[in-house]
């Protein structure tokens, strides 16, 4: 299965004050407060840990069909974190993501997987083709293979980003 | 405070952070921020903060993952309310 969450970094210094009191308390937990507490840049920290909670919860909600606000139930763990690129899990519960993260200037991207095999059979695709099912959930319909396909799109600020997994 | 203040209060607060402001015209207690609203789902904390000051309440985790629409929010608030 697939999530993803796009954050315009532009946007969210339009729209929240992530430096206003208790708000990190509120979506954080302990471990990730301690890792915000101690960067030298706690801004991207924060899109990325939020992102990555984000496109994880997306998943999360497909599986399980429960709707809730529970950014500190989706505990992060950043495996690996590069300039331009993040590799990390999300544990939310007894259900396991994996997460990785495009970095850039302006924004960042997150796609969470169920499977670590997945990430290579991620694809962006095109938004004009989704459909919803009765839950209000995104998928493409391919008609050439009769099957449906789930997708996650998200968007934010400038940017809007539509993914799926590969059909095999 | 009875429920119909409570809810206009509720409305000042959710303002900013609307941007589907036909649903806020027309908001009710079925109203949901984020389906409705199209609120953001990173400003329902400052949400949830302006609500804690506004109101002097305490919204703990539980409560917090529950405050997705105008109803719920409404019956948190006045269950605290009520306790203070």
């Amino acid at each position: 299965m697939i999530g993803n969450d796009v954050v315009d970094i532009s946007q969210s210094r339009l729209e929240s004050n992530w430096q206003r009191s208790g708000f990190t308390q509120k979506i954080f937990t302990d471990d990730e407060q301690r890792c915000i507490t101690n960067t030298n840049d706690p801004e991207t920290l924060i899109w990325l840990l939020w992102s990555m909670k984000e496109a994880a919860y997306k998943i999360y909600n497909r599986q399980t069909g429960i709707r809730k606000y529970i950014p500190k139930k989706l505990e992060c763990t950043i495996l690996f974190k590069g300039n331009t690129y993040c590799i990390g899990q999300v544990i939310c519960f007894d259900n396991l993501y994996y997460t990785k993260t495009v970095i850039t200037n302006d924004s960042l991207h997150t796609i969470a997987v169920t499977k670590l095999s997945d990430f290579s059979n991620v694809v962006e695709t095109d938004k004009k083709l989704i459909l919803k099912n009765e839950f209000g959930l995104p998928y493409i319909f391919d008609g050439s293979k009769n099957k449906h396909q789930e997708v996650s799109v998200s968007n934010h600020g400038r940017f809007e980003k539509t993914v799926a997994l590969r059909m095999i | 405070m009875n429920k119909q203040e409570l809810i206009a209060k509720l409305k000042i607060i959710v303002k900013p952070y609307t941007t589907n402001f036909e649903a806020y015209d027309n908001l009710t207690e079925k109203t949901d921020f984020i389906n409705d609203l199209n609120i953001n789902s990173a400003n329902l904390v400052d949400i949830i903060l302006d609500i804690e000051e506004a109101f002097g309440v305490v919204i703990d985790n539980a409560d917090m993952e529950r405050m997705l629409d105008v109803k719920t929010s409404v019956e948190i608030i006045e269950t605290k309310l009520a306790a203070k």
